[in-house]
């Protein structure tokens, strides 16, 4: 077994003196939260004055409050109409409703649970064909979304709340007029992916036929469909099948986090990702990468490119496939840099024939193009890439840029806005913003009064999708259906049912697509599947020669430092980002919440002389074509040299109490549709900004380097081989078990698990890091969003993590993702420290958490080495009886009643003082077994799954019971050579299991030193 | 020697005072439960154990050992009846023995205000005579009388811990405080004569009570103030929020005791989630108008309280027909568990076979509802040691190997619900 090094910082790389004195303490103790107290006593003269001052309101407080009378509670019955029969609820049993998530990139077929009729969390649909039962971290958040107080409570003019009847006369009134005067109507959308609105559009469109329907992405894909008129002879994008793919080329396209359809991708990925001992082969995936994401993560091998370099990189891929399957190359062009990278990938591309696939996520016609030409010669069409079209990126820049013109122009006298923001996601923002106010009529469909639907004269609120029907069409032929599971909770109406009042429609948008669905079968049993399909996939075939026509070879430079801007996996385009759930997931890479900032590269921080810094980010003036901005910057290793990079989705100014002033806007740096810049430059502006990261040092304590014995990095956390490594040992870089396990002694009992006892299994193969599970959990388990400030203090709650590793080059290091919970350890450092038994051992192996019993001492955080119990600093949920004290940043979104209905029922709501950490899903497995034992059967494996694996888009995690010998985690855990535990000389004996990370690789794991930057960086700042 | 003399009388009266206040202490604490039986007999043992299921499972939702619920003490049952067979019978039907013409039965009856006991034909006649001698070792033991009171299923005898046995320890403290007195008196007068003798006599000018609360002993009297007070407190706290004999009044005045007693209708038939949920679930009112569209006037309240059933339900009884929207009715809740802790109905009443009355006590003859458990966690906790676990029938349970060769071998007798981990905190708290 290979010692690797491994670190999570670049602190922790250099091992800085800030470092050390960190890892040293337990807690930080400089900014531990007391400071919170009382700002005002802190400045008093007299700290004795102010302390009894202090306890004299406490103790008062406590005995009025303890004084008062135990409330009433009333118990209110459904209420049925007595003409009705009696529908199926029974209190206290959840019900599950089959709807449709779709935000403009990523499609999801999900089950929403309702509880007493309110929808409380997300889980996959599994008979899903293309989800497979997979979840995305935003899909997850979107419940929030529902109960978000920053929606609209109704139409509205202006500033002034008007009624629905109002809104359409008025409306109705205007657009008469402009239709009398031959005025022209725009309705400017994102992509809607769905049918039955686009038939509504068309009757809107039959009244008034001077209405254009124009449709742009904020981040747009439109140059696949422009390639793709010339190369498949179809204005469409294929649907993509990563499963049958043996070697994956990658430039740019984070097909994993934020592509086209990353939930379906993921699931395909997945599938030959992980070798067994029945089928010892894995896929091979090359990424290029102007920034590091989660599929550059995934990638076995990794080339950090600029953004100018993509389209040398891929001619150069071309030219070499070409050579090797027969082809005309393309000459012309400027050499790209990394040959030898180049051969390797054309030699496995032409051993991979008809089962390999180039995807380019760079929204450039030239580069889709090249893709597709690669593809072609390749014989990739009709095995990897199909016929049918997916719809989930409808946008087109071409007619983005033209109707900006028109309106500049005054060609439009109205806009109807549905689900667009181009004054806040368009560089065309002043422009749009300006001729807005010029219009006779401006109408927003958008849930909020956003930084565009402000502007509008009236904006007639769309309902939330959990609130609203509907049918999306991610693919031809598919169609998946989206229910109301509540009555609208603010007076909204959907945008589409808007339209057919306009249009002059007597239908309700249900019975309109009801009728639209009449002939794909039965339409109740339809709506509890949550999807049609209708057809199958069509054929395919690519014209290389017309692929190439697009492609002038010789053109292109780019000079200076280069910009590439990025989608992030949790905030995306932005249009989600008043979700605090998804601004406190940190970035999978940065491990940064609540932020952008500007990634520099390893080489760039060393180069300049930036000093290091742990939480503390120096903030910069990043200027590209005369326009700048402020952010904090940020060294990421894997970026680049010679590239920067920010991600879209921040520096919302109208979007809630959340997400206003959270970072920076990019979108008004860069042109409409192209993600890159070149001449671009950063000066540092002398501040700082405080950081809401974690992970930044040790958050597992370090591997047991005992005095004596050779340095550790994390070896025995990590453990990982390649794939010739496996296939010749199946415990290759799990070797040092055997050993460990003929050591192992303990002088406690073994507890006897006379029935269950509960275990997980995650691999670390199939785990992407995409944090579906970390949002999962948050919601399934009321777990508290805290804020920057408080992630900067590092009391962040969340009960689930993914460490993230780095190893190798600081410039292109290896990834490695592990999904860090309560380890259930057996043997149990916390148990055994808590003074008053809070946390104790369950006959079935579960570490318990009695919340009630706790008194926060923090012996037990203190005491576990996975750092996985969180301190409830202060009164995160709005819970306490004293009211709103602590009320800033994001942290008061739980304090809204409204909010408060998104709280899983079966769940505590915990309060200041206590620890809390992962439960394995207790109230789950108790329903479980519940459920058993009401039928009188035994359980079946499977039956119970916790909520981070029921959301794995890769279904990375495996929940059951090690007594059970049929069950898929004995399996994993005593038949599967690759499993081990964390820790396990230490004997903790803990639940989870990992499985060693295979990579595809054809080099071994190598020990590696990365270089230190020099003493000038390790200042503290 | 005159110091060594004096600080050991010092030392005698501390520890009378010592004496004192931990009898008085004792008059405080918990008595634990012994919980065994103490017959050698290993036959009578096995019988004795077999009437005390029974007396849980049948008579503890009215009938205390000791003291009156709501039903009389059984304590000295059988010295009250003219014999047993008087009791047999009256157990069994009651009511003809009443019509019998037996006095004794008749002057209960009156004497307890005409409440009708449930009759148990199903027993025979040897479960009841187990009972009585289950009560009669109950009663001859206090251990074993303690254990019975505090079963789960008589959670009523939990919280008043017995007021005649508290006297009894007031007394004995007192009877030694007197006693320390005088012995201190005693004492004192001694060592005068002593002092006298060795002609070391200083005349001490203290009165008889400055002479016991001396410096030393106050302290020692303020610290088991403070010690008791303290006591009393955690004492006082840890009753806070329970609502045993909770009994709010209703919206409207809805009689179990009519409706289940009289009525006999099913508990499930209105709160139909119990064997489905965790709530039990209170009915609907379109539940209630199932029968009361016919039914249009009760036997005490007329039609008054049935027309507040009418309006909410938007029934009109003239036109016979639904003519307004429904409004709920807004119940008191009775039985309020605090948030942290996780009940399910469905798991005790569908899974453990757990009567209704043994938590809610004998709510058939319940006009208004009360709560008759203290629904306190030791109340929760006592049941989940002692209930046995419905292993043998139930297959969800094939898993607990070990368990199932234990009954069989004999070394285990029943599985409790305490040992599948019915007592670990996230059974109830997460």
């Amino acid at each position: 077994m290979t010692e690797i090094r491994y670190w999570k910082s670049l602190a922790e790389l250099n091992e800085t003196p800030e470092y050390k004195d960190e890892v040293a303490k337990e807690f930080r103790e400089d900014i531990a939260g007391l400071d919170l107290v009382d700002e005002a006593s802190k400045a008093a003269s007299s700290g004795r004055r102010d302390f009894l001052k202090l306890m004299g309101f406490s103790v008062s407080a406590a005995a009025i409050a303890t004084s008062c009378k135990t409330p009433v509670n009333k118990a209110v019955p459904y209420v049925f109409d007595g003409r009705d029969q009696i529908p199926e609820v029974v209190p206290g049993i959840a019900d599950f409703f089959a709807t449709t998530f779709f935000d403009g990139t990523s499609f999801v077929n999900l089950l929403a649970k309702t509880r007493e009729g309110r929808p409380i969390k997300l889980e996959g649909n599994s008979l899903s064909p293309l989800t497979k039962g997979g979840t995305s971290a935003r899909s997850q958040a979107s419940i929030l979304g529902l109960y978000d107080v920053s929606r609209l409570k109704g139409p509205t003019k202006g500033d002034k709340a008007i009624s629905w009847d109002q809104a359409d006369k008025e409306i109705g009134a205007k657009l008469n007029e402009i239709a009398a005067a031959g005025g022209k109507v725009a309705i400017l959308s994102g992509t809607l992916a769905s049918p039955s609105t686009k038939s509504a559009i068309e009757k809107f469109k039959s009244k008034y036929p001077n209405t254009s329907h124009i449709a742009y992405d904020a981040n747009s894909l439109s140059a696949i469909r422009k390639a793709n008129a010339s190369s498949i002879g179809g204005s469409f994008i294929p649907s993509y099948d990563f499963s049958k793919a043996k070697v994956i080329v990658g430039f740019n396209c984070d097909f994993l986090g934020t592509w086209l359809s990353p939930v379906e991708f993921a699931g395909q990925y997945a599938t030959n990702k992980v070798p067994t001992k029945e089928k010892p082969t894995m896929l091979r995936h090359h990424q290029f990468q102007s920034t590091m994401t989660i599929t550059g993560a995934a990638a076995d091998y990794r080339y950090p490119i600029k953004p100018s370099e993509e389209k040398l990189a891929l001619i150069a891929l071309y030219n070499a496939v070409a050579a090797k399957v027969g082809g005309s190359g393309l000459s012309g062009a400027k050499a790209y840099s990394n040959k030898a990278a180049i051969d390797k990938i054309a030699t496995e591309l032409a051993g991979a024939k008809g089962s390999s696939l180039i995807v380019s996520g760079t929204n450039n016609v030239e580069i889709q193009a090249l893709t597709n030409a690669i593809n072609g010669i390749l014989g990739n069409y009709g095995s990897t890439i199909l016929g049918r079209a997916m719809n989930t990126k409808e946008g087109n820049d071409e007619d983005f840029a033209k109707f900006v013109s028109d309106l500049k122009a005054g060609a439009y006298s109205g806009l109807i806005i549905y689900g667009a923001n181009p004054v806040y996601n368009t560089s065309s923002g002043n422009e749009v913003k300006e001729a807005i106010s010029k219009l006779k009529l401006s109408v927003s469909f958008n849930e909020r009064a956003d930084e565009t639907s402000s502007l509008a004269q009236y904006i007639c609120p769309d309902s939330h999708y959990l609130e609203s029907w509907n049918i999306y069409e991610p693919k031809s032929g598919y169609y998946s259906f989206s229910q109301p599971v509540i009555n609208t909770i603010f007076d909204t109406r959907q945008a589409q049912q808007s339209l057919l009042n306009w249009a002059g429609e007597k239908i309700s948008y249900h019975d309109f697509i009801k009728n639209q669905a009449a002939g794909w079968g039965n339409w109740e049993s339809n709506l509890e599947n949550g999807f049609v399909e209708t057809a199958s996939n069509a054929g395919i075939s690519c014209n290389v020669g017309a692929a190439l026509a697009n492609v002038q070879a010789a053109s292109g430079s780019a000079n200076g430092m280069e910009l590439f801007v990025y989608e992030k996996v949790s905030v995306g385009d932005g249009s989600l980002a008043n979700n605090p759930l998804l601004q406190e997931m940190p970035d999978p890479i940065s491990k940064t919440t609540w932020d952008n900032y500007i990634n520099v590269s390893y080489s760039y921080a060393v180069e300049n002389k930036l000093k290091l810094w742990l939480r503390e980010a120096p903030i910069a003036k990043l200027t590209v074509g005369g326009k700048s901005i402020e952010l904090p910057l940020m060294i990421s290793f894997g970026q680049p040299k010679g590239t920067f990079s920010v991600a879209l989705g921040y520096g919302r100014t109208k979007a809630g109490k959340v997400a206003d002033n959270v970072g920076g806007n990019i979108y008004p740096l860069i042109s409409n549709g192209v993600y890159s810049a070149d001449g671009v430059k950063i000066e540092l502006t002398g501040k700082f900004a405080k950081m809401g990261m974690n992970q930044q040092y040790s958050t597992l304590q370090e591997d047991n380097n005992l005095p004596g014995k050779p340095r550790r990095y994390r070896n025995g956390i990590i453990k990982e081989a390649n794939l010739k490594q496996y296939q010749a040992k199946e415990n290759a870089g799990n070797e040092d078990r055997e050993e460990i396990k003929k050591h192992l002694q303990t002088m406690y009992s073994y507890h006897p698990y006379q029935g269950h006892h509960w275990g997980m299994s995650v691999d670390m193969n199939s785990c992407i890091g995409c944090g579906a599970c970390v949002v999962a959990c948050n919601v399934e388990n009321n777990i508290p969003i805290v804020g920057r400030t408080e992630v900067y203090r590092g009391h962040e709650m969340h009960w689930m993590r993914i460490d993230r590793y780095f190893s190798g080059d600081p410039d292109n290091p290896d990834v490695s993702f592990q999904p860090m919970m309560c380890q259930h350890c057996d043997n149990a450092p916390c148990e055994n420290v808590c003074p008053v038994n809070a946390t104790n051992h369950s006959s079935e192996g579960l570490n318990q958490m009695a919340y009630n019993r706790c008194i926060g001492t923090r012996y037990c955080a203190n005491n576990c080495p996975f750092k996985v119990r969180r301190f409830n600093w202060l009164d995160y949920q709005g819970n306490d009886s004293f009211g709103k004290w602590n009320d800033y940043d994001g942290a008061t979104y739980m304090f809204e009643d409204l909010t408060r209905m998104v709280l899983n029922p079966d769940v505590n709501v915990r309060t200041r003082g206590v620890i809390e950490k992962c439960s394995m899903c207790v109230q789950r497995i108790q329903e479980g077994k519940l459920n058993a034992k009401k039928a009188g059967r035994p359980l079946q494996d499977g039956e119970i799954k916790t909520a981070c694996q029921t959301s794995c888009p890769t279904h990375a995690i495996v929940f059951g019971d090690m007594n059970d010998g049929n069950s898929e985690l004995h399996k994993s855990f005593f038949e599967n050579e690759r499993n081990y535990h964390l820790f396990e000389e230490l004997h903790f004996q803990t639940s989870i299991g990992y499985k060693v990370k295979v990579r595809n690789k054809d080099e071994e794991p190598a020990f590696e030193f990365a270089p230190v930057m020099d003493e000038d960086n390790k200042e503290k700042v | 020697m005159m110091v060594s003399c004096f600080s050991r009388i010092m030392k005698f009266r501390v520890l009378l005072i010592v004496c004192f206040l931990s009898v008085a202490f004792g008059a405080l604490a918990y008595t634990p439960s012994t919980g065994d039986l103490n017959v050698a007999d290993a036959a009578t043992k096995t019988r004795l154990e077999g009437g005390k299921k029974l007396f849980k499972s049948n008579c503890a939702s009215c009938h205390a050992v000791d003291k009156d619920l709501t039903g009389p003490a059984l304590m000295n049952v059988w010295e009250r009846w003219e014999s047993e067979d008087k009791i047999i019978q009256w157990v069994k039907n009651n009511s003809s023995l009443r019509a019998s013409g037996d006095a004794y039965a008749n002057k209960i009856f009156n004497d307890w205000k005409g409440s009708v006991m449930t009759g148990f034909p199903s027993l025979t006649n040897e479960n009841v005579i187990d009972i009585i001698d289950y009560v009669r070792a109950e009663t001859a033991n206090p251990g074993f009388l303690n254990a019975g009171a505090t079963a789960p299923a008589v959670g009523a005898a939990v919280a008043p811990s017995g007021t005649s046995s508290n006297t009894m320890w007031w007394l004995i403290a007192a009877l030694l405080a007197i006693l320390a007195y005088g012995l201190s008196v005693i004492s004192n007068k001694l060592k005068d004569v002593v002092d006298e003798k060795e002609g070391n006599f200083v005349a001490d000018k203290r009165t008889a009570l400055q002479k016991i609360f001396t410096p030393r002993v106050k302290s020692a009297l303020k610290l088991f103030t403070i010690l008791f007070l303290g006591a009393w407190l955690v004492k006082s706290a840890i009753g806070l929020g329970r609502l045993q004999g909770y009994q709010p009044t209703q919206p409207i005045k809805f009689s179990h005791q009519l409706h289940v007693g009289q009525n006999k209708i099913e508990c499930q038939y209105c709160h139909s989630g119990v064997e489905k949920s965790r709530h039990a679930v209170i009915p609907s009112v379109s539940v209630c108008m199932n029968c009361h569209k016919y039914v249009q006037k009760g036997p005490k309240y007329g039609k008054t309280e049935i027309a507040k059933i009418y309006k909410h339900s938007g029934w009109d009884p003239e036109k016979g027909a639904f003519v307004n929207a429904p409004k709920p009715i807004e119940w008191v809740k009775v039985h309020n568990l605090p948030d942290h802790v996780y009940f399910n109905h469905s798991q005790h009443v569908k899974v453990g076979g757990i009567a209704c009355q043994t938590c809610h006590g004998n709510i058939q003859e319940m006009e208004e509802v009360k709560q008759f458990s203290p629904l306190s966690m030791g109340w929760c906790i006592n049941c989940h040691r002692q209930s046995e676990v419905q292993f043998a029938n139930n297959d969800y349970y094939s898993i607990f190997e070990k368990y199932h060769d234990d009954i069989k071998s004999g070394k285990k007798a029943k599985v409790t619900v305490e040992d599948i981990g019915g007592t670990e905190c996230q059974k109830c708290h997460y």
